[in-house]
């Protein structure tokens, strides 16, 4: 098996793993815009029918349709990029935190040491400290054996009643070889 | 026609829908006129009361859900008509307050005053059933049909501006009350559950 090969076959044994997570999380219903390290992620999702997926424009959009899902009753999650999680903070604040409604946001990491893409290099630098400012928990999950703390994960959210991250790295999306 | 006139319009029509208000004039005067508490009232994030509506209407398939949008918060997320296109709720009815000004702030201009066709970017978004209505006798003769039709369906209600500040107070509940008050009152009529055994 390639480099390349070994990397894929992580990828699909990953996504399936946060699927199940996400299922045992008791969630029911996803809104995503793609970032290609969460894109077979999103694809995963798509391709389940108990699962409801919602397709959207923008980021912040993700973001109120899980919050009105919650009166709902129904549990959600966000499935977007660092950089669209950067265009949607306002809403976030003005929304979640004024009203107190949790949000489980799924983010790949990107900009991180390994991701060698000039375009993700300000992500890299600033999402943590803007999270920390607006204390927003976060959660990384670097290891294919840290994804069992997902449903962990979004119990906490509940409870912090806030939007909640949980990071994706690209060690984890892309495997070792990639 | 004036915004208080439609609005009372709308609401009386309401039945046992559920409501989401754009935040600023649509929310005001919805509190005004029906004090309903089976309505969520946006304080932010303007432009999104049309996700969180769309979010909630697919959460709950079988109970009618009513957005009250603005012109304004439209205009800061249009591409919420193509994901409400694409989702296709059945029970999910967009109404526009459209007065085209900024009323909250002191009735400044919206962009591109008096030239947007908004029911007819609605309909290039594929929500087939989009209109304007521009008089009180037409809204009322609509109404009927617009409460019976399946959605998603797209009204813009053409109104005319206030002058200066629209002084119609908001609701009277803080952000963290509304969020209980609306949640509780779902739980209790639907028997969902919405916060869990602890209260979160």
């Amino acid at each position: 098996m390639t480099f390349e090969e070994k990397g894929i076959a992580q990828a699909m044994d990953v996504t399936e793993k946060i699927h199940e997570q996400l299922k045992k999380s008791r969630v029911t219903l996803a809104a995503s815009l793609p970032d290609d390290w969460i894109a077979p992620l999103i694809n995963r999702i798509a391709a389940d029918n108990t699962m409801r997926h919602v397709r959207v424009a923008r980021e912040a959009e993700a973001i109120a349709i899980c919050s009105g899902a919650f009166f709902g009753g129904v549990r959600s999650a966000a499935l977007i990029g660092a950089t669209g999680l950067l265009t949607c903070t306002g809403e976030l604040a003005t929304l979640n935190l004024r009203h107190q409604i949790p949000v489980f946001l799924i983010v790949s990491q990107r900009g991180s040491i390994d991701d060698h893409r000039i375009y993700q290099e300000v992500q890299g630098r600033c999402t943590i400290p803007l999270l920390q400012a607006y204390d927003f928990p976060y959660h990384i999950v670097n290891k294919p054996d840290e994804i069992s703390s997902i449903p962990d994960a979004y119990e906490a959210s509940r409870l912090q009643k806030r939007p909640f991250v949980l990071f994706l790295t690209r060690k984890l999306v892309k495997g070792d070889e990639a | 026609m004036r915004a208080r006139e439609a609005i009372e319009t709308v609401a009386n029509h309401r039945g046992d829908a559920i409501a989401v208000c754009a935040l600023g004039m649509a929310a005001n005067e919805w509190w005004a006129v029906t004090k309903s508490e089976e309505t969520f009232y946006m304080h932010g994030a303007m432009g999104f009361a049309a996700s969180f509506a769309l979010g909630l209407a697919l959460s709950l398939p079988e109970t009618s859900i009513w957005l009250i949008n603005a012109d304004g918060s439209l205009c800061m997320n249009l591409g919420c008509l193509l994901t409400e296109a694409s989702q296709a709720p059945k029970n999910l009815k967009h109404f526009v307050v459209d007065n085209q000004v900024y009323q909250t702030v002191g009735a400044l201009p919206m962009v591109n005053q008096g030239r947007t066709d908004y029911a007819a970017i609605a309909r290039g978004a594929g929500i087939e059933r989009a209109r304007t209505i521009e008089t009180l006798d037409a809204l009322e003769t609509a109404m009927p049909g617009i409460v019976a039709e399946d959605g998603p369906s797209f009204t813009l209600l053409r109104v005319l501006p206030e002058t200066g500040f629209l002084r119609t107070p908001p609701m009277t509940y803080e952000g963290p009350e509304m969020k209980y008050r609306f949640g509780r009152a779902l739980e209790k009529r639907f028997g969902i559950t919405v916060f869990g055994p602890q209260g979160y």
